[in-house]
């Protein structure tokens, strides 16, 4: 198989597990590529790629703008704080606007779930979610499962805990359909009101201890509190939840065994995630970071095949 | 206007007659036989279609005033009799609310030349804001009967009880769509396995069961008449259920589009199947089915809600919330009716609606006659509302109304 199976990636829910392995198996090659002295390969030279977010990003986007550049795309940003979007234009006038200057893929971040899904009705550009709401970040899930891969060999049959704020989290969803298609088994931890009451129904287990989660995992996702997307109180404070649900390098040498920890950040340090935990051997974070750019190159590679 | 009606199979709460001939003078609807009277106005050729008595759609929205972009009164006028119905509620949730007796006096004058009978459903609180009370007495003076908020629930218990209890003076029906906000706050879709699936907020249908307990705990208090409408919950079912069996003055109806859809379909985030309530999953859609059969839900509705392409061609969180379902109202029926049965059908849409308005159900003053399996496709061209928001739009579908007959009013359609 070398061609994916979508025109788009709109979510990890819409593709295969072929469809993963060969992402990773691209992705492979561009990190070697990206760490040769010379970082840039002519592979989507003349495809102009349009970043469009309109939310806040910054890993993400850059990300995404390294990962163009590397491949030799030429590249434009539009973000919603200095967009006609707040003069009231609607979400397919903005984008067809930019796709009439001749772009021909879209990497869209929305705060509306399916906002990408909605757009890949109406427009002919192949479209790569960078985030829809609370619904899916599918290249944050495939840089995770990459990461794993490169750390533990590979994904099958690893144990990963998603702890943190799983209700208002995208990665959540994402990294929960992409671990168990690639045969890992899946574990969310959180307070109760911060997992979807019927998140059980998609086959993972449901723990609400987070030490429990630590002892039973080989690797912790932790995920950050989305303060920003949250519109009602969920728990009482930040200081309870880092007591309660946080992550220390106490309870991680309390382990009879090594355990690997991921964030996809930024991190809330001292809330969900200790320094003395974040900056240690343990954890992978800025692994995930350099793996998103190979990945990104991957899809963006694969995508423009299938144009 | 006498017509002779040929070959007609007539579906009634007896069931569905065999085809036989029958006069309808607009007061009384009998067998031709045995003897035919001379003086016969018009003849119609009834071989293989169905009729009954007239259907009435106890919850169908106008947006004139405020919005006629979306539907006007002569749209909907004309989209009822085209539709099949003879008489039909019409939501107050316009802008401005029909709160006074002047937006009922510009109501009377717009739908008077209708060939559907309009029952004006008056706002129970100024805007339907569910605080103060809109000057019922004087709006009852002036025709109406039936009050409500129309699509905002009224929630606040003290607000319910008193109008419970003030409307007993003119045995007054209060129409609610009961649910609690702050349990539905933000929420988009049903929630369960799907709106977990595609990361969309959901709206528990703990939302409704609670509010309905609640308004019939209060009901059981106050005395009055209380009408749900569309309910969507087992729960809702359960309990009217048990408080139809304890005698209390309630009934319910519930969207016949909540039979046909499900959480399932807004996998693909199209708009179109944004409504409130929202579509609910399976075990809901089998507990409306059952109520519906056991004689707990008493009227299927349209739930006409227009929206113009403006507000629903968005991302879904953004969308407004309806459907319009006057015009595919016989094809959802038609879908319906291996599994459910004509008689039950025309039943929650004839006798039921008419038990629900306090009406003498022993004459019948109107009819409507359709094939239930003609072809037809729905599209832009056929489409006779302003809006759009179908998801069956651009589709074919079966069943077409071919005749409407209001007392001395004939249409051929």
């Amino acid at each position: 198989m070398s061609q994916l199976s979508t025109k788009h990636l709109l979510g990890i829910k819409d593709i295969t597990a072929d469809d993963i392995n060969l992402i990773f198996e691209t992705a492979d090659n561009f990190k070697e590529v990206i760490n040769r002295p010379i970082k840039k390969v002519p592979s989507l030279r003349d495809i102009t790629i349009a970043n469009i977010f309109f939310e806040n990003s910054t890993r993400t986007k850059l990300s995404f703008e390294l990962a163009e550049k590397r491949l030799s795309a030429d590249v434009v940003n539009f973000s919603s704080s200095n967009s006609s979007v707040k003069k009231g234009e609607t979400l397919v006038d903005t984008v067809n606007n930019i796709l009439s200057m001749k772009v021909d893929m879209v990497v869209m971040r929305h705060s509306s779930p399916g906002a990408p899904h909605f757009l890949s009705r109406n427009i002919k550009a192949n479209i790569v979610n960078a985030g829809d709401g609370t619904h899916e970040h599918p290249t944050q899930a495939l840089l995770d499962a990459f990461s794993i891969r490169e750390k533990l060999g590979d994904v099958a049959g690893k144990k990963v805990a998603i702890i943190g704020d799983i209700l208002h989290s995208r990665v959540a969803l994402s990294n929960i359909f992409c671990l168990q298609k690639l045969g890992a088994e899946v574990m969310v931890c959180g307070p109760t009101t911060l997992l979807p009451k019927y998140i059980g129904s998609l086959g993972v287990k449901v723990e609400h201890d987070v030490n429990k989660a630590l002892q039973w995992c080989d690797v912790a996702n932790i995920l950050r509190i989305q303060l920003e997307r949250q519109q009602i109180k969920y728990f009482p404070s930040l200081r309870e939840y880092a007591l309660y649900f946080g992550v220390n390098k106490k309870m991680l040498d309390n382990l009879d065994k090594e355990i690997v920890i991921m964030h996809p950040g930024p991190i809330n340090r001292g809330v969900e995630l200790n320094s003395d935990v974040a900056d240690s051997e343990h954890s992978i974070i800025l692994n995930q970071v350099e793996n998103g750019v190979a990945v990104r190159m991957a899809v963006l590679y694969l995508l423009a095949g299938v144009r | 206007m006498t017509i002779l009606l040929k070959s007609l199979s007539f579906i009634d709460s007896k069931g569905i007659h065999k085809p036989d001939d029958y006069i309808f003078d607009g007061g009384s609807f009998v067998k031709a036989a045995p003897t035919i009277p001379k003086q016969i106005d018009q003849t119609l050729d009834c071989t293989g279609l169905f009729g009954s008595a007239g259907w009435v759609d106890l919850r169908c929205m106008a947006c004139e005033p405020g919005e006629e972009y979306k539907e006007s009164l002569d749209s909907l006028g004309a989209l009822l009799q085209a539709s099949g119905f003879s008489k039909a509620v019409l939501m107050p949730n316009t802008h401005p609310a029909i709160q006074n007796k002047n937006d009922i006096q510009f109501l009377k004058s717009k739908t008077s030349g209708w060939f559907t009978e309009a029952v004006i459903q008056a706002s129970i609180t100024k805007d339907n804001k569910g605080e103060d009370f809109t000057d019922i007495l004087d709006l009852n003076s002036h025709g109406a009967f039936v009050f409500g908020d129309g699509l905002n629930p009224l929630s606040n218990p003290d607000r319910l009880a008193k109008v419970l209890q003030y409307l007993q003076k003119f045995d007054g029906i209060l129409f609610d769509h009961s649910y609690e906000p702050l349990l539905a706050l933000f929420g988009q879709m049903h929630e369960g396995l799907v709106s977990t699936k595609i990361g969309m907020k959901g709206i528990p249908g703990l939302a409704e069961e609670i509010a309905v307990k609640k308004n019939l705990d209060i009901l059981r208090y106050t005395g009055g008449r209380l009408h749900f409408q569309t309910i969507s919950t087992k729960g809702a079912v359960e309990a009217i259920r048990l408080a139809k069996q304890e005698g209390l003055s309630v009934t319910c109806d519930t969207s016949i589009y909540h039979l046909l859809f499900s959480d399932e379909d807004l996998q693909t985030f199209d708009s179109n199947f944004k409504v409130n309530p929202p579509f609910r999953d399976h075990e809901n859609i089998l507990a409306l089915i059952e109520g519906l059969q056991d004689g707990t839900i008493d009227a299927l509705v349209s739930n006409h809600q227009p929206q113009d392409i403006d507000a629903k061609h968005m991302e879904f969180d953004l969308a407004q919330s309806g459907t319009i379902g006057l015009q595919t109202f016989l094809p959802a029926m038609a879908k319906l009716s291996d599994q459910l049965g004509w008689q039950l059908l025309i039943s929650k849409i004839t006798d039921g609606p008419r038990r629900v308005l306090g009406e003498d159900l022993s004459s019948i003053s109107s009819l409507t006659i359709f094939d239930p399996s003609e072809a037809w496709h729905y599209n832009h061209k056929s489409n006779l509302s302003l809006s759009s928001n179908h998801p069956w739009m651009n589709s074919t579908l079966q069943g077409k109304v071919k005749f409407v007959i209001n007392r001395d009013k004939l249409n051929k359609l």
